[in-house]
């Protein structure tokens, strides 16, 4: 079969197997957080998956990226272990930051990931640092940076892109514009609602895409990156796209309008328009995906389990890894 | 006088032409300043009601904020601005929403802000009203580039009547390519390349261009349409189309260096280059890929799909702004007697 798409047949497989395991495990998190087990908050991904694997398909381990308080998407798609994330969800000893992170704090730096983050805009300046680092090192790695529309308007994302635009530095600012900024709509909270604009008052260049559409996001996501390690300097890639959940978990969600996540999840599920694509044009069959389904979920059900098996920290580790030297 | 509308939709110019090539990106204040212009030279022309596409993009913003500004100073000399009660949905659809409401609200003319894709979503939509381009966006083979001012001008010239209805206005050609029974158009060209996935729209790679079909093509244009103004140009009244046959550059007996998109030049073999007659189906060369209409992947196809491309003439209108001007200058439309003899010393 004649395959029409940017991806090899494995390529686009394992771009589903990424995105299907964001969905399960923020579909079962969904439903294990309202049990009462995990601290703190956490902030699904669901609905916005297209957006962080269409990306991180094109990255490897040395390039590096600074998430969000919505980081769980980012950190499957770079390749962070999904059984040390949830385990690190659950506060446990088993975790990717030995449980004393949690959901808005979970990193690898063996895989780029710099760590989900609590504090909106604050992966910005930290992301130039990792494009200064690549620049130095002469490596062509690139960083990237993800903050929503209402992180946008933080003086750190500004000063940021300044800071990118001066130094060249191989760095994308990524724009997951979701419409809320937590309850507030992008209309209301945004002078001009055009990134595009604002990477311009910075002197790069910006692009919008369809945050739900994978090919869209896979074939500007690559144009930026490529620009990026070419040492064309940084630029903006805003997507548009879809929150399946509320900001946080246990949001009511009155802020939306009657029957607008039922729509988006019928007409406007990046998954489902994905799936659509590949099995009309005949690259795959529908059996090889429902086999990764159930590897999937097999995975979070073991993932899950084992977290909740795991121990806490003891509380000796309470002073522990406060301080890095180099 | 009928209102005239008017549509500017943020969202135009953002795609990856400014990444992959070297596309402009015409900021919000801008798009809100060519609203003004254009407000400016309607109410020259005695247009006194204008509605207007509601958006949350930060025009409207802008443009309230000059209007009730100068409203407060007294100063104000624009005509009323009324915005369309419609749902804003920040895409492309609503620039056909707009158009649609105007057409049923039966306004004079419709001025678009844009670029061939904005163009080709409001022709789409607004019947019979005529449009007015102003060139915003990024490859615009259909708008000409011209002072919004002047735009403005010439419509309140040829929506009152001041300016006759033959000379301020033009019948089009359009293409309209129908997939399965659906009907999309286009305006200017109408591309079919390998590559089965719309992806982040614009065409840029030509080694999967197959076919193009054009309804004018200038050698001085600009994106897909300078492919046939380089080869057999077109004029944008002649009742026909071109159609040519593309392969990869070196794998056809001739190969064009022509501009892709603004600052982006590329190489395509050309196969062979074909006139098409009016209301006469043609079909893709390929069996499985996409369309690109007016620059921009819509649609895919495969083996199983009907597909025809169809080229039609007098299909809708436009504001010829030029003739509407050269009209006012040799009537006068624009000349007001002084009542009085000119005071001593006063220049002539």
């Amino acid at each position: 079969m004649n395959n029409p798409f940017p991806l090899s047949r494995d390529g686009l497989l394992t771009a589903y197997r990424r995105m299907k395991t964001i969905r399960e495990f923020e579909e079962r998190l969904h439903v294990e957080f309202a049990k009462g087990d995990i601290a703190g908050f956490v902030h699904l991904y669901a609905g916005e998956e297209a957006a962080g694997v269409g990306i991180m398909m094109h990255l490897e381990d040395h390039d590096r990226i600074a998430s969000t308080h919505r980081g769980h998407g980012h950190c499957i798609a770079k390749g962070v272990d999904v059984r040390a994330m949830m385990a690190e969800i659950y506060g446990k000893a088993t975790g990717a930051c030995a449980g004393k992170g949690g959901s808005m704090h979970i990193a690898d730096l063996s895989k780029g990931m710099m760590g989900a983050n609590g504090i909106l805009g604050a992966g910005a300046p930290l992301i130039c640092g990792a494009g200064l680092a690549a620049q130095k090192l002469g490596h062509d790695g690139v960083g990237i940076t993800f903050f929503g529309d209402g992180a946008s308007n933080q003086g750190t994302v500004l000063e940021s892109m300044n800071l990118a635009a001066i130094w060249n530095l191989p760095v994308i600012f990524v724009v997951e514009n979701n419409g809320y900024a937590e309850s507030t709509s992008v209309d209301y909270a945004v002078a001009t609602d055009s990134y595009v604009d604002r990477a311009a008052g910075f002197g790069m260049p910006g692009i919008t895409v369809d945050g739900t559409d994978f090919f869209a996001v896979y074939e500007a996501a690559g144009e930026v990156i490529r620009r990026a390690r070419e040492g064309g300097g940084p630029s903006l890639l805003e997507c548009k796209m879809i929150r399946f959940y509320g900001h946080f978990e246990g949001d009511a969600q009155t802020y939306r309008a009657p029957g607008e996540i039922e729509e988006n999840r019928a007409h406007r599920d990046c998954l489902k328009i994905f799936t659509g694509k590949i099995l009309e044009a005949g690259v795959v069959e529908s059996g090889e995906l429902a086999r990764i389904d159930s590897e999937v979920v097999g995975l979070i059900d073991d993932a899950l389990e084992s977290a909740q098996a795991a121990p806490l920290p003891s509380a000796a580790e309470l002073t522990t890894d406060v301080y890095v030297t180099y | 006088m009928r209102a005239i509308g008017i549509i500017a939709n943020p969202v135009s110019a953002r795609d990856i032409r400014r990444i992959v090539s070297h596309a402009g990106n015409l900021p919000i204040n801008d798009r809100a300043n060519i609203v003004l212009r254009l407000l400016t030279g309607l109410a020259a022309a005695a247009v006194t009601d204008v509605v207007v596409m509601p958006e949350n993009g930060g025009i409207r913003t802008q443009l309230m904020r000059t209007i009730e500004r100068e409203r407060r100073m007294g100063t104000l000399r624009l005509p009323a601005v009324t915005y369309l009660d419609m749902p804003v949905t920040s895409t492309f659809a609503d620039s056909a929403a707009a158009a649609r409401r105007m057409d049923d609200m039966g306004v004079g003319a419709i001025v678009v802000l844009g670029g061939d894709g904005t163009h080709r979503v409001v022709a789409s939509s607004c019947g019979q009203i005529p449009i007015a381009g102003v060139s915003t966006g990024t490859n615009n083979a259909f708008p000409e580039f011209r002072e919004p001012t002047i735009t403005g001008l010439a419509v309140g010239l040829a929506a009152s009547g001041r300016v006759p209805a033959d000379i301020a206005l033009a019948l089009n050609k359009r293409l309209v390519v129908t997939v399965n029974g659906r009907h999309e158009i286009a305006l200017v060209d109408v591309a079919v390349v390998a590559e089965r996935y719309v992806g982040a729209r614009a065409i840029w790679k030509t080694e999967s261009f197959r076919d193009l079909f054009v309804t004018f093509g200038e050698a001085d244009g600009i994106g897909m349409s300078s492919l046939v103004g380089l080869t057999d140009p077109l004029d944008r009244t002649t009742p026909e189309g071109r159609r040519i046959r593309l392969a990869p550059a070196g794998a056809a007996p001739r190969t064009l260096a022509f501009p892709v998109a603004p600052g982006l030049m590329g190489k395509v073999g050309i196969l062979s280059v074909e006139t098409m007659a009016p209301d006469i189906a043609c079909r893709p060369s390929v069996n499985s890929g996409s369309i690109a209409l007016d620059g921009e992947r819509e649609l895919t196809f495969g083996k199983a799909d009907d597909v025809s491309i169809r080229l039609e003439i007098d299909a809708f209108r436009t504001v010829r702004v030029s003739h509407c001007m050269a009209f006012a200058a040799r009537h006068g439309l624009l000349v007001h007697q002084s009542c009085s003899p000119c005071h001593e010393g006063e220049s002539r």
